[in-house]
């Protein structure tokens, strides 16, 4: 065994080092016959009779340098040589055919490397964190009607922390956005608030400085802060010397304690600063609540741990801390979800489909080159015939035609790759779905190897083609079969059979467009319950008046005991707003639809029977301004919105969605129920619905991801972060300058950010399917475009084939339609049995599929389009060399003869 | 190829040519020459190395590692290339030394009972 794989890595090095075994060996064998001769020099002989004695005793000298080399080199490796050599000759000498060949395999392998580099991307490896398959995102969960992912409380991340047994270390994360004040210029960004081990569990050091110490997170004289790479080089200069600096965050002072490294921005991905966990809550009192949950826990598993051992693992301490503490962690779980699923998870199902399809386009494209090469092969037939009467043998005719096969695929992959280079910047740079951003899909060596792998199979398949077909030929040849007419049809059997599974790949291809094109439309049709077109909406941040230091931008549980009043009022910038020509209204609103906001609250309605706890009812709140509804073009089902008195802290008006009326109070006029904020012996006031409005997608499309209803309150003019959603007369994008302008003219230190018509963010929704409808739509043409080149060029073969046989019909009396006839006829069969399967199979396939797809199954319209147009396509493509065939002369076509 | 390679009168047995080099080498590093020398007067000139013969099988034993060559001088001074027994090749020469005697041991049995 041993001995094999040094012998075959030594011929591969002699393959390389071929040249100087050559001269070596020259060497060797001059030495050795210089020492003979000289021994028979001294023994007397002349210097010519030296030599030749020398020799003599030798050997054949040419010979055995020959029978030497051979012991390095394989024998098959010269004679590939040889072959590829002949197969690039006669390549050359079909430059068309060459180009056409190699251009449809390099769309397939292209596309190939691109989709696969994609995927490549997106594996568990590319995370840029050590070990990443030890990283899990930990999920405090809650059990309702279903389980839902809620976050966790910091008691309860403490205690996960202390009695987990399979971890090596857990850290507490969450972020933020906070407007950091520099110089005239404050900006608005993405901090993340971690607990000091976040950093060494992701194996990520500081690149300056240092990251946190565990004694500093809450500790309360030291406001530690990390700066992201991005800003410290656009804001700071890059100056190392930042470390110690103290900068502004709101209203707060934090000291720089360290610079992170290039492309680190948190497992956000967004972050550009980073606070300690407890000391950006606001204290450790700020933190104590138990059932106060919000953010996620990272951890890192043991070495040699599974995660079902640690979903184990924290089941036992969950159901501990159910017993402890009933009140906070009655039907509370944890999951331990892998990072890389987190992080991936909804890009993989869509890349393996788009995976699958293209390589259905490849074997499309091989199926169109392997007919191509039958024809030549034909062509051939003579030069083949002349090799075999050579001594070519049938395995040695096979390994030419192999060579062939993967030398186009070579050739084909090689344009390809590049196409494919240039193709995945496009991919990433304009695809709707966001990458996360240390994905850079390249031609790695992974790739690389992919690629050379699907080339070699490709290769083969092409080399098998022409192959078997000349088998089936010689066959046929062999039977002697009596008329010429079936000596044919047999012979184009082949030729058929591969059309036949061209057409149903790209059926398959097509059904599976036109269902990613309906879900896309589904997806745009479904009623998000408002209207989002022509409406802009932005996000301001107002900082308070002079301070006592206290923080003007809350991080979530942050609570200032007496904060300055703001330097604005929202209401002021509302009328400014409204103010703008081009505005049709304006309202001012807590959080902006599929924006990712909104808080939820439990709820109870007067008069109704006590639930148990899972069934509690519960809502997501938001603050609104009387004209919202107009604005969004909510349809008020009953009673009205806010009037402009009920706008006022101590004001007792809601308005609630439908579904508080169809639970609660159904075919009952809801006008003046009342409903309060969370149990029935809380202390908070009675609210009196005064109005009911539709449900909307408030939290996510296709649906809000749980079945909530919304309560709307009356805005509260106190809340530094609000948002406003602007319904404009022209196109929302072109009012957003002068939007900025007035709200700046309130003052001029009010932040503005997301400033995005509301269509972009539904279109964000649906980012993954219209990313993996464009790829298959693409995909598709391709395939129709590659199976119909391929009809075409088979359809035109077989009129020529039976141009005598057309000859004689229209000499006995057959008319222009029934050849016309008989050779879409022809083509027709081959094309439908193609449908029938391809039908078959997308049916088959479809279930893959399943999770892409939104309101429609294969048995959908939009299949039967996507059969009738391949199949409309595909007889025109029969229908032109059928006309050709028309145009036979009789007299020309016996004349052939 | 005018010349066939007709057997020369101390043909060697077929198959024992690879076990007399690795004995020859088992001495130490030689080249080609002086392994082919070493043979013949070690046979006392009853085994004639066809001299060229030795050329393949040495490249041959080289490639299945059972050898290491070297370039070196040689006693003259001139370039050669030296050949050294391999772990491998030591393995090698004690199980071909074991069965080579074991059957010229039984085929001698045979020549004298016969």
């Amino acid at each position: 065994m041993i001995q094999q794989l040094l012998a075959i890595w030594h011929r591969l090095t002699a393959l390389v080092r071929r040249r100087r075994l050559e001269r070596d060996l020259d060497d060797e064998v001059a030495f050795h016959l210089a020492m003979r001769e000289a021994d028979y020099r001294r023994a007397g002989f002349s210097d010519a009779g030296a030599r030749d004695e020398a020799r003599r005793r030798f050997g054949n000298v040419t010979y055995l340098k020959e029978q030497t080399r051979d012991m390095w080199i394989f024998p098959s490796f010269e004679s590939l040589r040889q072959d590829v050599r002949y197969a690039l000759r006669t390549l050359r000498k079909s430059p068309g055919f060459t180009l056409v060949a190699v251009f449809a395999l390099a769309v397939g392998i292209g596309g190939n490397t691109a989709i696969f580099s994609l995927m490549d991307a997106v594996r568990l490896q590319a995370l840029p964190y050590q070990n990443p398959d030890r990283l899990m995102v930990l999920w405090g969960n809650v059990v309702r009607t279903k389980v839902e992912r809620r976050g966790a409380s910091y008691p309860d991340y403490l205690d996960w922390k202390a009695q987990a047994t399979t971890f090596d270390g857990m850290a507490a994360y969450d972020n933020f956005s906070a407007i950091l004040a520099l110089g005239d210029e404050p900006e608005r960004i993405t901090v993340e608030m971690v607990s000091p081990q976040y950093f060494p569990l992701l194996g990520v050091n500081a690149a300056h400085g240092r990251t946190f110490l565990e004694e500093e997170d809450g500790a309360a004289n030291t406001n530690a802060f990390l700066l992201g790479d991005a800003l410290w080089k656009r804001r700071f200069g890059g100056d190392p010397q930042v470390v110690g600096r103290a900068v502004r965050l709101g209203a707060r002072s934090f000291t720089i304690v360290g610079v992170m490294p290039p492309g680190f921005k948190g497992l956000t991905d967004t972050a550009e600063g980073w606070m300690p966990f407890v000391t950006a809550a606001g204290g450790p009192s700020a933190v104590g609540e138990r059932g106060s949950r919000g953010f996620q826990v990272l951890g890192r598993l043991k070495r040699g741990v599974a995660p079902a051992q640690a979903q184990a693992d924290l089941d036992a301490v969950s159901r501990r801390l159910e017993a402890a503490y009933p009140d906070t962690n009655s039907k509370r779980a944890v999951e331990v979800s892998p990072l890389d699923a987190e992080t991936f998870g909804p890009l993989r199902p869509a890349l393996r489909t788009l995976m699958a399809a293209v390589i259905f386009v490849l074997l499309i494209a091989c199926a169109n080159v392997a007919n191509l090469l039958i024809a030549r092969s034909e062509a051939r037939q003579r030069e083949i015939a002349l090799r075999t009467a050579l001594g070519a043998g049938w395995p040695r005719l096979l390994r030419q035609l192999v060579t062939e096969g993967c030398v186009l695929t070579g050739l084909g992959a090689i344009v390809g790759v590049l196409l494919a280079q240039a193709a995945m910047r496009a991919l990433v740079a304009t695809s709707p779905v966001t990458f996360p951003s240390f994905v850079s899909p390249e031609v790695n060596l992974r790739v690389m190897l992919f690629t050379i792998a699907v080339s070699l199979a490709g290769g083969v398949l092409l080399g098998l083609a022409p192959a078997a077909h000349a088998r089936i030929a010689r066959l046929a040849e062999a039977l002697k079969d009596s008329s010429r007419g079936s000596d044919g049809r047999r012979a184009t059997r082949m030729r058929s059979a591969l059309v036949v599974a061209e057409v149903s790949l790209a059926v398959v291809l097509l059904v599976g467009a036109g269902l990613m094109i309906r879900t896309v439309r589904n997806l745009m049709a479904l009623h998000p319950g408002f209207d989002p077109s022509s409406v802009l909406s932005l996000r301001i941040s107002i900082p308070r008046g002079a301070p006592p230091a206290a923080q003007s931008t809350a991080p979530p549980a942050a609570a200032p005991q007496t904060p300055p009043p703001l330097v604005a009022s929202a209401r002021v910038v509302l009328d400014r707003v409204k103010a703008i020509p081009g505005v049709a209204s304006a309202s001012l609103v807590s959080d902006v639809p599929l924006s990712g906001g909104g808080a939820a609250i439990f709820y109870t309605a007067e008069g109704q029977p006590p639930v148990d706890a899972q069934n509690v009812p519960r809502a997501y709140v938001h603050r609104v301004t009387p004209d919202f509804f107009a604005t969004m073009r909510v349809p008020v089902k009953a009673g009205r919105s806010f009037n402009e008195n009920e706008i006022a802290p101590d004001s007792t008006a809601v308005v609630v969605s439908e579904r508080v009326v169809t639970r609660f109070w159904p075919g009952q006029d809801p006008i003046g129920k009342r409903i309060k904020q969370g149990g029935l012996t809380n202390k908070s006031p009675w609210l009196s619905i005064v109005g009911v409005v539709g449900e909307m997608k408030y939290r996510g499309l296709p649906d809000n991801p749980t079945p909530d209803p919304d309560l709307y309150f009356p805005f509260v003019d106190r809340a530094p972060q609000v948002s406003l959603v602007v319904r404009t007369s022209s196109p929302p994008a072109s009012l957003a300058p002068s939007v900025r302008a007035a709200v700046r003219g309130v003052d001029s230190t009010i932040t503005i950010f997301d400033v995005t018509p509301l269509d972009e963010l539904v279109g964000q929704q649906t980012a993954q399917s219209r990313f993996t409808m464009w790829l298959m739509g693409i995909f598709a043409a391709c395939a129709l475009m590659l199976a119909v080149v391929g009809i075409y060029g088979v359809m035109s073969y077989l009129v020529t084939q039976r141009t005598r046989e057309i000859g004689i019909r229209l000499a006995l009396g057959a008319g222009g339609p029934d050849i016309l006839r008989l050779v879409v006829g022809n083509g027709a069969r081959m094309i439908g049995a193609g449908i029938a399967i391809g039908v078959a199979a997308a049916f088959a396939l479809q279930r893959l599929v399943s999770t892409l797809l939104f309101g429609v199954t294969a048995a959908d319209a939009s299949s039967l389009f996507a059969v009738a147009l391949l199949a409309a396509i595909a007889l025109a493509a029969c229908y032109l060399p059928a006309l050709r065939a028309t145009r036979v002369s009789p007299l020309n076509a016996l004349r052939y003869e | 190829m005018g010349e066939t390679r007709k057997p020369p009168a101390g043909e060697l047995i077929p198959g024992t040519l690879d076990m007399l080099i690795l004995k020859t080498l088992s001495r130490g590093s030689m080249h080609g020459y002086s392994i082919a020398q070493y043979i013949q007067e070690a046979s006392r000139d009853v085994l004639k190395v066809e001299e060229g013969a030795l050329y393949p099988a040495l490249h041959r034993l080289e490639v299945r590692g059972l050898l290491k060559s070297e370039w070196g001088a040689s006693d003259n001074n001139r370039r050669a290339k030296f050949y050294k027994l391999t772990a491998l090749g030591r393995r090698e020469l004690e199980e071909e030394a074991a069965y080579w005697s074991r059957v010229a041991a039984a085929v001698t049995r045979v020549m004298q009972t016969a």
